[in-house]
């Protein structure tokens, strides 16, 4: 792909880095995307969507429909095997990723949680988790400090940050997750079944958290089964049917 | 640069927060951030560390089972045989293989496997490099030494220099049993392969249990085949979460770091998950069989087989003693 020859920006004065990315238009965009695991069982199959800046999009559809791995795809985490995809109004592809302007940019500004929170939590402890991210964007001690302390008390992980992740409850390593991810404050979130493994409480306020994250500008996509977050976050769904294809998207009702 | 006052220092436990949480966003949260840097390629590349490269191969295990799992059910000829015949099969001519002294005799063998190979719609560039990339080049490298004089004593054919003022040189009878030895690793390993490839693996147990392989190996194998591809997902799942959280590029000793971990915490995840696999298996009356549906069964094929197996051990041994008066 071209390159173009924009200034790197690294470590302090990141906050001041211009930003001449379109503010308008898709800030995620799919085209004909097709995807199959081992190049042998299909997950994607021709799917095409367009999701707009600050927009909320449910994703919906039946297990084995390839919702977790739409989300992959959007994160960049595996690439389409036909089809384009273009966040920030840059194509996204193995090869552009490995662009390293490119890559601190696109992993800067989106974030995704995943469905399997065991797999997320890689580190010794909770705060070396949570700061994993921040430190990673070259964030400087005392902004990663507060950063972390403020998401442990949000989270309600203040007393555990000292505890190894692999040793928590389900609910614990599900906020932990969610928490390492918000932290460095991306654009555009990603949630696999955000809501699994949280008690109903916690459930019910980590809505309001979405739906404030939302209204603060951030574009929220959520795949999920969970018939609270379809009803309370006004968002747009999409559902991606057995066949892995996407059927008819639509507004939610608020 | 201005730190954000968080409203979560001042506002706790209101609402329907769970006990402990505080209720408000911390506002640097929900306040825009500018880009770490402009959104587009600069030229300078980032190409996978060792990390990668690692993670690549362990996904890979995955890959050749599948595909493995797919030549298995592929029609064949050695597909067609009841698995017993195919590790009996294996058995005898692993012990033909080590009484063959001759390396014309191995030569035959190997043969005779890539002929199978083909008639049993096993790719035969991939059956090549799986057999010649692995264990007879490494057998090759262990058995080096072995050839030279200062070993195995014999007709020095190719002169290699002075030690300690002594000539070492590769001897003929030293590369004679370099070759055999080789030969025979590759004979071995690729019978073998071949039994693996065109079995599937629940078939392949259930004919070492009803072969009277004791019940601890059989259910031992069964577990660590689970494990591998559960243990291989986790890892790479692990890596992919990480990637996702990697802005900047890593260094090697970070990459290191993480590995170290992630093998303490596999450790930890392993033993957890090898109880509650167990557990799960006893629930369901689990006690050391492993049983599938359509149990095997000798048909004339296996006859056929047993019959072919005899006529080449006969043939090989036959010969070997030609060859040798």
């Amino acid at each position: 792909m071209a390159h173009d020859q924009r200034r790197v920006v690294h470590g302090d004065d990141h906050q001041h880095a211009p930003d001449l990315e379109p503010r308008t238009g898709p800030v995620l965009s799919l085209e004909g995307a097709h995807y199959a695991y081992l190049g042998k069982y299909p997950a994607l199959d021709d799917v095409s969507l367009s999701i707009d800046r600050g927009e909320a999009v449910l994703l919906l559809g039946p297990n084995g429909g390839g919702k977790s791995t739409l989300l992959k795809v959007l994160a960049g985490l595996v690439f389409p095997d036909a089809g384009v995809f273009t966040a920030f109004g840059q194509p996204v592809t193995e090869d552009a990723l490995e662009d390293e302007q490119f890559n601190e940019a696109f992993r800067s500004r989106l974030g995704v949680v995943f469905q399997n929170t065991e797999a997320q939590l890689f580190s010794a402890s909770v705060r070396d988790e949570i700061s994993f991210g921040p430190l990673n964007m070259g964030l400087d001690q005392d902004e990663v400090r507060q950063r972390t302390d403020d998401l442990c008390a949000l989270f309600g992980l203040a007393d555990l940050v000292d505890r190894a992740p692999y040793q928590l409850s389900g609910g614990q390593k599900k906020r932990v997750a969610i928490a390492s991810v918000l932290v460095m404050n991306p654009e555009v979130v990603l949630f696999d079944e955000p809501t699994a493994a949280l008690d109903p409480e916690t459930q019910a306020w980590f809505l309001e958290l979405m739906v404030e994250l939302h209204a603060a500008g951030k574009t929220i996509v959520v795949a999920t089964h969970d018939q609270q977050t379809i009803d309370r976050l006004p968002a747009r769904g999409i559902v991606l049917g057995p066949d892995h294809r996407l059927e008819n998207s639509s507004a939610t009702p608020t | 640069m201005d730190r954000p006052a968080s409203r979560a220092e001042t506002d706790h436990g209101t609402g329907d927060a769970p006990t402990g949480v505080s209720r408000a966003a911390p506002e640097w949260l929900v306040r825009p951030q500018v880009g770490l840097c402009p959104c587009g390629c600069i030229g300078r590349r980032s190409r996978a560390g060792f990390l990668a490269r690692t993670i690549d191969g362990l996904a890979d295990v995955t890959r050749q089972a599948v595909f493995a799992d797919e030549i298995a059910s592929r029609p064949g000829l050695l597909q067609r045989l009841d698995p017993r015949t195919k590790l009996l099969g294996l058995l005898v001519l692993l012990v033909t293989a080590s009484f063959a002294h001759q390396v014309v005799l191995l030569a035959a063998l190997y043969l005779l496997s890539l002929v199978l190979a083909a008639a049993s719609a096993v790719p035969i560039g991939g059956f090549l490099k799986r057999v010649w990339l692995t264990i007879p080049l490494f057998t090759a490298f262990v058995v080096l030494p072995a050839t030279t004089n200062l070993i195995t004593p014999g007709e020095v054919v190719v002169p290699l220099g002075t030690w300690f003022g002594h000539p070492v040189g590769l001897t003929l009878q030293g590369l004679t049993g370099a070759v055999l030895l080789v030969s025979r690793v590759a004979v071995s390993v690729s019978l073998a392969l071949l039994v693996t490839v065109t079995t599937s693996w629940p078939r392949l147990l259930e004919a070492l249990r009803s072969l009277r392989i004791p019940r601890m190996f059989v259910t031992v194998g069964a577990m660590a085949y689970r494990y591998v591809f559960v243990l291989v997902e986790v890892v790479t799942d692990r890596y992919t979460a990480r990637v996702a959280r990697t802005v900047r590029r890593e260094r090697t000793k970070a990459g290191r770091s993480f590995v170290v971990a992630s093998a303490g915490a596999l450790f930890g995840r392993a033993h957890q998950l090898s109880g509650e696999v167990h557990d799960a298996m006893i629930a369901r009356g689990y006690v050391g069989e492993c049983r599938t549906l359509d149990p095997p069964s000798f048909q004339l094929a296996d006859a056929t087989a047993a019959a072919g197996l005899v006529l080449i051990v006969v043939s090989v041994l036959l010969a070997g003693r030609a060859l040798a008066g």
